[in-house]
């Protein structure tokens, strides 16, 4: 990161740990052996995949034969939702997913619509959550899937994934988890969680990016028909050489997030609050989402009367978001603040500050101050405003 | 970085913003429209446009090229401005296609400036 810019953009990705930095160039340089070959070399390969599994696995606890190695969290939605649709397709043909999930998820899900699946989305309430009334109201005879994310990636809104997880468990619908952004941060326990499929990525805590994972319970009737074809790797889920430099960096950053959670999470909470109230109090300003329900990383706030990709320039150089990162290209106003209620002109005036480990008070006393100056600034350029 | 959306003139004339401001008893023209909000105030001696202020809501582009227009005009008259075209401020602050429509606004309130001026000059 160059040093004149201030980052406050961990939601969109994080940087590698340096002891997961080290440990991938190791293995990259000289455990380079292909992991599916059975000399010793490729042993010692899969026997950091073998490590690496047991990592993550320890940090879900869950067994590590549950868990499919894949490129990250896109391609683990898609195979997800693809995979278990399909598979289940002689059951039923109908879906259930909520407007605020990420692109990966809403896009394969449309793709799954033009397959002859059915999808409801279900709207959330105004802070973000979806209630399990509006869940219950939406399944049907026919359903087979559920997908709800865990963190929502722009508003940090957290659902409630057990009770979702519970009212699937009961009527034998299978429920995806896009959990992306709170592996690593929240404290998830797959041993106890109704949760059949689970999504998540590396480079969003402290890992590197390429690599991601999918939990898949292994109960009757909860198995995901593959999307790639070409080896007998990972049981035929995911076919292909596994790039063990990547999982095994994976493994560290899940046991270093393991170890220090509790300490990530007093960090980052006190790093939103001291934003949040240095930036309240600024006419117009309010916060997306809900705060007593909000995973601390984020803090999105949409302001009256500013146009948001003007604030995004004027608040240089820090580093934040307009949308998700993934959806940044367009300066359309963020759908999944629009499905919150918001009005195109505040949705479109919204900015994501994320926080990090290597976040620092005065990364948000600096970013508090840009982000009054750019306020002021802007408001004086606008028509109606005092000369 | 080649992947920056804004050219290093949008970056100086957002950031300078001259122009910006009002002028008491000038001549105005403004539009709200297709999610942009300009204005534009002109002081006038004769023929000859002596100041040139905006007031704009929008992105970085219309507000840079809204300055743009202020730096090069003013001086001129309103024949300029009746002859405004938005097509060579396009090319000159490299804006992307897309954002063509924000800045037909610009020329637009241009345009309905250099008429207001004209007007009441007669």
């Amino acid at each position: 990161m160059s040093g004149d810019l201030v980052y406050l953009d961990y939601a969109a990705s994080t940087p590698v740990d340096e002891r997961v930095s080290v440990l991938m160039t190791e293995v990259m340089t000289r455990e380079f052996a292909n992991p599916s070959s059975t000399h010793a070399a490729g042993r010692a390969a899969t026997a950091r995949i073998e490590a690496a599994a047991e990592q993550l696995a320890g940090l879900l606890n869950t067994a590590p034969s549950k868990l499919v190695w894949t490129s990250g969290a896109t391609e683990s939605d898609n195979l997800a939702i693809m995979g278990a649709a399909r598979f289940r397709a002689n059951k039923g043909r109908h879906v259930i997913s909520m407007r605020t999930e990420h692109k990966a998820v809403t896009d394969a899900l449309d793709a799954l619509v033009k397959q002859g699946f059915d999808v409801t989305w279900v709207e959330p309430a105004a802070n973000g959550v979806l209630a399990l009334p509006t869940l219950e109201a939406a399944i049907r005879d026919d359903t087979q899937l559920v997908s709800i994310m865990h963190v929502n990636n722009e508003t940090g809104a957290i659902q409630d994934i057990a009770s979702i997880g519970e009212m699937c468990r009961k009527r034998d619908i299978l429920f995806h988890v896009d959990a992306a952004q709170s592996v690593g941060k929240l404290p998830i326990d797959l041993g106890s969680l109704p949760v059949d499929l689970m999504s998540m990525t590396a480079h969003k805590v402290y890992g590197p990016k390429g690599v991601g994972a999918l939990y898949i319970d292994e109960k009757p009737g909860c198995h995901v028909t593959p999307m790639l074809f070409g080896g007998g790797q990972q049981r035929r889920l995911r076919p292909g050489t596994m790039p063990a430099p990547l999982i095994a960096a994976f493994g560290l950053a899940a046991e270093i997030a393991e170890g220090r959670m509790a300490d990530d999470y007093a960090h980052l909470e006190g790093l939103r609050n001291r934003l949040w109230n240095g930036i309240r109090n600024i006419a117009g300003v309010s916060q997306n989402g809900d705060p007593d329900n909000t995973f601390p990383g984020i803090l999105n706030v949409s302001i009256e009367g500013i146009e948001g990709e003007s604030l995004l320039l004027a608040l240089e150089p820090i580093c934040v978001a307009t949308g998700s990162a993934c959806n940044s290209q367009s300066q359309e106003p963020s759908y999944v603040l629009r499905a919150l209620g918001r009005s195109d002109a505040l949705a479109q005036s919204a900015i994501r500050f994320s926080f990090g480990r290597p976040s620092s008070d005065e990364d948000i006393d600096f970013a508090i101050c840009r982000y009054t100056e750019a306020a002021n600034r802007l408001r004086r350029l606008a028509p109606g405003a005092a000369a | 970085m080649s992947s920056d959306p804004y050219s290093p003139l949008v970056r100086s004339l957002f950031s300078t913003a001259e122009h910006s401001g009002d002028l008491p008893g000038a001549t105005c023209a403004s539009a709200d429209t297709q999610g942009v909000n300009v204005q534009l105030a002109a002081s006038v001696e004769g023929d000859k446009i002596t100041a040139l202020r905006w007031k704009a809501w929008g992105c970085p582009h219309l507000l840079a090229a809204t300055e743009a227009f202020c730096a090069e005009y003013e001086g001129g008259t309103a024949s300029n401005l009746l002859e405004f075209s938005a097509g060579d401020l396009m090319k000159k602050l490299a804006v992307p296609v897309t954002k063509t429509g924000r800045i037909l606004v610009l020329e637009d309130v241009v345009r309905s400036l250099g008429q207001a001026i004209r007007d009441e000059s007669t």
